[in-house]
């Protein structure tokens, strides 16, 4: 949010300002449109209005009085960021009296100020500098004692120095109007006024980073990066964030190769300029001390480093040797959804053609495929919709899915359309309430269908259900609506609420309410779509859209939310075993496998060579049987950043390149493709993925028999992305309406549509357990940042403080949870939260193997995706004797 | 002295009147409400008051009528009317009174300005440290919902009303009607940025009317002899009555009610009965403390809004504060300033900066520590503040600065010239912020 690009203003406020007014400042005419504040009107006749308070991201405040301005017939100077322009309209924003205001608003806010410039972290960008290099005198009157406040470390992350303030509470702002979250206030009167939080505690909010890169000064700043630089010594990258899937442009910023800070600009990129806690205090991971610097060669229990053309060779001839002995079938290999489009499609090239392997699948296997190939089954497409329909709707739809937590940007954008009128519904087994300065969507909801754990699969069937007979939109197709309507009679809404809890009028509300909006984007999260059944599920809420009417056309629309980035385009760029790039489903011989097959055929024997490409199924899949696996093969070659549980495991071990090092494009949720540039030279001796896939495919082509196409050898990303983009269809970034519609009319003559209910369980004294992801972290990779493990360095079981009344625990306190099926148990410290449901635990994902080892194992029919994320555990108390304090 | 006709303290002047329901009710307490329940239409109050000239008593005259009239007629969400019962202003405690003493009054007028704006729901925001006040409010409230005077249905009419008792917690600027908005809904007092005005976007962003108490007794009155009656009282802009709150070096402070209009010369030297002492007079505030100061050559100015801003000052809430020979102007300019720099909500730049700086300046010249070129500093540091700060309390903290060195000039450059007060040569005031 830096201040030279204030210029991009929100969609929001414009939108509906079409006419033009003329009206002149400083003796130039310009136009505008109107209504358009004056502060952003006047940039069309090339002047600036200096200002500290006003922001395009926030409501005017007016409280700075930087910005007043004189106006012919008003007898009084006025605020340029509260006036809006009006045809002939005579502005100055140079004449003595404005000049003679700003230099005393100049005048008093340096008064106080320390003008510790020298060792601020904001000099060099700092509002107060700037302008008042501009509008300033030279030497102040100010001959009294300054006031001055004590410097306080403001959380774990931020630094606050209150004596720099100049009171624009555009920190306040931001964190009420933009997050929603009000953790900050301004206390104390006069110039004793203090930003703060409530009961001056530490900062215990989202740490969205929001309030350090809004403020104009140098009051908040980053304790990450405290006194490190000097602004202007830093080199900007533009990039796009590594994290989850909510696409968000980021600038890196370091100085050589080393990321010292990471900004964003306002109003630019999907986020707008927002940012979420690991976007910008996350980056930690990529200059880590453990990063993987040197190629390894594992034989015979001996670790050697090598030289990458040592590695080169040996993984090549290694491969080969295994192509000739077992021939091509008996090589796989996996790609992890971090990597680019170039990346994934360099590498299923490399298996497909090079190594001639139908073998390869990406990380999306753990779930995201489900609603990739149930969009592209029933739509030809999983473009359906972008941020923009989310913020422009007038209903939302959000099923399974804790965007606070997996997803905050996206998750911005359903503020942002809440704070303007739309209506919330939320499907999950959260519960409603929120903790104190944390979002949570179901709290804004205007219906939460509050569900029993785990039974998405039975409400959608009841949202599908209470759509009949009023909600059917007259574009569905009869084949479908008939279909449908013949498999939910046969369900009754009693046979429902036993299963999930709620009424028919809860769906019924809720369907009326989704299909009779003007503009509905239903938004789905892995409690569908990494959940049992999930293809299925994501098939049937694809069908409750198109009942209602919801999705195919302007404004309407479904959002699929993944929690990798790249797990969209990684897919589409043909890294899974059903699809060649572009989403063309391919009909291989031998029959492809996936993620789970290659680990099965590996144990069988069958695959002999893995290729893990940033995958640790270790992680993922239980651990026994991929252990037995991966030591059942001949070769198994690892591609990544850190030491993995399953690098471990390795013949040959490449260290790769983070998203910093390499440039590349990616693909978020939304399906836009965007490019992240390079902003450091790799770290130690790693090299970009697409360079390794590059050189391997050279090096295994050469004097070999084996059929490839042509040489491969790729000087830069772009090269291969030029490439990459020729193998996909037409438009494949567009989609059309008429597209849609006929793909929805074919899916309707060919679909075998399956309703199935779930049965009621009984609770037995046991505790439902979901894993998932913690608003700190993302897959493992964030936990090598200094910034998040701050914020969380630890597993935890979240449980709701009533159930944890009932349980007589504390938080902090230890339990141990077992499985009832493999008696396996693991101790963990708990951890209160309102929003958690009842009955329910949560543990973060992103720490210890041994939770995911309490929990079954179950194969997705269709898509042969793993759920092993939920489960029934026992929660017990551990004994006072065992317990460790803390 | 003069013998005026009592409108507000008149029941309350009666010997053993205790502002009880039934007491007010034998002086004909509620008559005004149920004649406009059942004889009035909303237009037709609006339009008595408008006739009457009834200018709000809070401080800025604003025509009460006039402001009742921007709520807008065609509405269909709520509107509320907010009392602002928060008297701060130092030297003013006639509103004080009026609650106390005859709770009533001020009630009917509520439950009429409500009627007339079409308003369900009332606030009265009272200054936290009225604990009686509130208290004798509270009970009123219940004793005429009981009676039916208030309520549900009140007077049979299907008109109902609730009042809220809301108490505030001593910040001066919750006055400020947007800061009392703000306060109400439960934020930090701060004052709004207006446009849009209260009449469109008030409490809770509904349409909304802040008249003082002292307007809304007025009221009952108008409604009860007419609005000709009221416009015949006081001036010709500025009707009716006024209650001077008389405070300082006076033999007999108090408040006195007289139509507007009257003499600050009448008011001290007859209703307040002179300078205690008999001291000569050296200057006074005629109405609280944003008020510029008057010199004695000025005392026969009429106490009505437009004769008092004529000569620079304002009447504000018409708290008068006399100010003997004996008194250091500096010292009182400065004291003052303490009060704003306290007050002062930190929400603009120029108050909040302006307010601190300038009373520092203050206290080294009061210390003997003035430098020469202080004056004009002082000039240009409010000249910054005056009409550049988001509410009305930048143009009060100035007020008594800049009219002190416009009137008492020479005073300031005495003590920067001897280095020490003249007056109070032995004050040693912390220097230290």
């Amino acid at each position: 949010m830096s201040f030279a690009s204030e210029s991009t203003l929100g969609d929001g406020p414009l939108k509906t300002m079409s006419e033009l007014v003329t009206f002149k400042v400083n003796d130039i005419e310009v136009s505008a449109p109107k209504g358009m504040l004056l502060i952003e009107a006047v940039k069309k006749a090339g002047v600036e209005i200096p200002h500290f308070c006003y922001h395009p991201r926030l409501k005017p405040d007016a409280n700075c009085r930087m910005c007043l301005v004189e106006i012919e017939k008003m007898p009084k100077l006025q605020t340029a960021c509260t006036m809006p322009v009006a045809e002939g309209m005579v502005v100055q924003t140079t004449s003595d009296s404005v000049v003679a205001s700003q230099n005393g608003v100049m005048e008093y806010l340096l008064g106080n100020h320390p003008l510790d410039c020298p060792e601020c972290d904001q000099g060099g960008e700092c509002q107060l500098q700037d302008f008042g290099h501009q509008h300033s005198k030279l030497g102040s009157r100010f001959l009294e004692q300054k006031r001055v406040f004590p410097k306080e470390y403001f959380g774990p992350l931020v630094e606050k120095e209150m004596n720099r303030c100049v009171s624009c509470l555009r920190c306040v702002r931001y964190c009420d109007e933009v997050m929603g979250v009000t953790a900050l206030g301004s206390f104390d009167r006069g110039n004793g006024t203090q930003i703060g939080t409530f009961a001056h505690g530490e900062l215990d909010c989202e740490y969205c980073g929001g309030c350090i890169q809004i403020c104009p000064v140098g009051a908040l700043t980053s304790r990450l990066s405290m006194y490190e630089n000097r602004t202007w010594q830093l080199k900007k990258t533009d990039t796009i964030c590594n994290y989850c899937g909510d696409g968000c442009s980021l600038i890196l910023e370091g100085v050589k190769d080393d990321i010292t800070r990471v900004s964003s600009e306002t109003g630019a990129g999907r986020n707008r300029g927002d940012l979420c806690a690991r976007g910008f205090f996350g980056y930690g991971a990529i200059n880590h001390k453990d990063r993987l610097s040197r190629p390894r060669l594992n034989t015979k229990g001996r670790t050697l480093e090598v030289t990458w053309d040592w590695a080169f060779n040996k993984a090549a001839e290694d491969l080969k040797k295994i192509v000739a002995q077992h021939g091509p079938d008996a090589v796989g290999g996996v790609i992890s959804t971090h990597c680019s489009n170039e990346e994934a499609y360099l590498f299923q090239k490399l298996m497909r053609e090079v190594i001639g392997t139908p073998h390869v699948d990406s990380t999306a296997r753990y779930g995201y495929i489900n609603a990739l190939s149930a969009l592209n089954e029933v739509f030809g497409t999983a473009r359906l919709s972008h941020y923009e329909d989310i913020r422009s709707a007038d209903v939302l739809l959000v099923v399974g899915a804790d965007m606070a937590e997996s997803n905050p940007i996206a998750g911005i954008q359903v503020k942002d359309a809440v704070r303007a009128g739309a209506q919330l519904i939320t499907l999950d087994a959260s519960s409603p309430e929120r903790d104190t300065y944390y979002s949570h969507l179901p709290s804004l909801a205007t219906q939460h269908l509050n569900i029993r754990f785990g039974t998405e699969q039975s409400a959608i069937i009841g949202l599908v259900k209470a759509l009949f007979d009023k909600g059917i939109a007259s574009s569905a197709p009869r084949k479908l609506v008939n279909q449908i309507k013949k498999k939910v009679a046969v369900i009754s809404f009693a046979e429902i609420e036993a299963t999930t809890g709620l009424t028919e009028n809860s769906y019924r509300r809720a369907a009326q309410t989704y299909a009779g909006a003007e503009h509905a984007v239903m938004i789905v999260g892995r409690g569908v779509i990494q959940s049992e059944g999930g293809y299925q599920n994501m098939l049937r809420l694809e069908e409750l859209s198109i009942l209602a009417g919801q999705v195919g056309r302007e404004g309407a629309g479904i959002l699929p939310l993944a929690s990798e980035n790249n797990a969209f385009g990684v897919v589409e760029s043909g890294a899974s075993s059903e699809y060649l790039p572009g989403l063309k489903r391919q009909e291989a011989k031998p029959k492809a496998l996936t993620l789970l097959e290659m680990i099965d055929a590996a144990a069988e024997g069958k695959l002999k060579a893995l290729y893990l490409v940033g995958a640790d199924p270790l992680r993922n899949l239980p651990q026994k049987k991929v252990a037995d696996a991966l030591s059942n093969l001949d070769l198994l070659i690892c591609q990544d950043l850190f030491p993995t549980e399953t690098n471990a495991h390795a013949h040959i071990l490449l260290p790769a390149a983070s998203f910093a090092e390499k440039s590349g494009h990616y693909t978020n949720h939304e399906g836009v493709v965007q490019k992240g540039h390079q902003a450091i030279e790799p770290v130690g001796g790693a090299k970009p993925d697409w360079m390794i896939f590059s050189i391997l495919s050279n090096k295994i082509k050469e004097e070999t028999t084996l059929p490839y196409f042509k040489l491969v050898g790729y000087r830069s990303a772009d090269e291969v992305w030029k490439e990459a983009v020729m193998a996909m269809p037409n438009d494949w970034q567009q989609n059309s309406k008429e597209a849609i519609s006929r793909h929805v009319a074919a899916y309707a003559e060919h679909a075998e549509i399956q309703y199935a209910l779930q049965t009621p369980r009984a609770s037995n004294g046991v505790m439902d357990l979901q894993l998932g992801q913690n608003r700190y972290h993302a897959g493992t990779t964030s936990r090598y940042a200094e910034g998040l493990n701050r914020l969380l360095d630890c597993e935890c079981v979240v449980i709701h403080p009533d159930d944890a009344e009932a349980l007589q625990l504390e938080e902090g306190e230890r339990v141990r949870l077992s499985s009832h099926l493999s008696g396996a148990s693991v101790e963990l410290p708990i951890q209160l939260s309102q929003k958690q449901g009842r009955g329910a635990l949560f543990v973060p994902e992103h720490f210890g193997l041994s939770v995911k080892g309490l929990l079954p194992l179950t194969i997705d029919r269709e898509s042969k995706v793993p759920y092993g994320d939920r489960g029934p555990v026992k929660l017990s108390k551990v004994a006072a004797s065992t317990q460790v304090k803390g | 002295m003069a013998d005026y006709e009592l409108i507000l303290f008149k029941n309350m002047a009666k010997t053993g009147y205790d502002g009880s329901l039934k007491a007010y009710q034998q002086e004909g307490g509620y008559a005004a409400l149920k004649r406009v329940l059942s004889d009035f239409s909303p237009a037709d109050v609006i339009d008595e008051v408008k006739k009457s000239g009834l200018r709000g008593r809070g401080g800025a005259g604003f025509p009460a009528g006039l402001k009742w009239s921007f709520i807008p007629k065609d509405y269909k969400g709520p509107r509320y009317l907010c009392c602002n019962a928060d008297e701060s202003e130092p030297g003013t405690y006639k509103d004080r009174q009026l609650m106390e003493r005859d709770p009533h009054q001020m009630l009917e007028g509520m439950a009429i300005c409500c009627y007339a704006i079409g308003a369900q729901k009332a606030y009265i925001y009272i200054r936290g440290e009225f604990d009686l006040g509130a208290e004798i409010l509270n009970d009123a409230i219940d004793e005429a919902c009981t009676a039916k005077v208030l309520g549900k249905d009140i007077f049979g009419s299907g008109f109902n009303l609730e009042i809220v008792v809301h108490r505030g917690a001593g910040a001066y600027i919750c006055g400020e009607e947007t800061a009392l908005l703000e306060s109400i809904e439960g934020k930090r007092g701060k004052p709004r940025i207006k446009p849009p005005f209260p009449a469109i976007h008030g409490l809770y962003q509904e349409p909304t009317v802040i008249n003082n108490v002292e307007t809304l007794a007025n009221i009952p009155h108008i409604i009860n002899k007419g609005a000709s009656w009221f416009a015949g009282i006081g001036t010709e802009k500025s009707t009716g009555t006024k209650i001077y709150s008389v405070s300082g070096h006076v033999k007999r402070p108090g408040n006195f009610e007289a139509p507007m209009g009257v003499t600050l010369r009448e008011i001290i030297y007859d209703f307040a009965g002179g300078i205690k002492g008999d001291k000569q007079l050296k200057a006074v505030i005629p109405g609280g403390a944003s008020a510029p100061f008057m010199t004695p050559e000025q005392i026969d100015t009429p106490m009505d809004f437009d004769s008092i801003k004529a000569i620079g000052s304002m009447l504000g809430s018409a708290a008068i504060t006399v100010m003997d020979e004996t008194t250091c102007i500096v010292w009182a300019a400065m004291n003052l300033m303490e009060f704003f720099h306290h007050e002062s909500c930190g929400q603009c730049t120029p108050c909040r900066e302006g307010s601190a700086w300038i009373l520092q300046i203050l206290r080294r010249i009061e210390n003997g520590l003035g430098e020469e070129t202080d004056l004009a500093l002082l000039e240009e540091l409010c000249g910054r503040i005056g009409g550049n700060t988001v509410c009305a309390f930048g143009d009060a903290e100035i007020g008594p600065i800049l009219s002190t060195i416009k009137h008492f000039r020479a005073e300031y450059e005495n003590h920067i010239r001897e280095k020490c007060c003249p007056l109070r040569p032995k004050a040693r005031l912390a220097m230290a912020h």
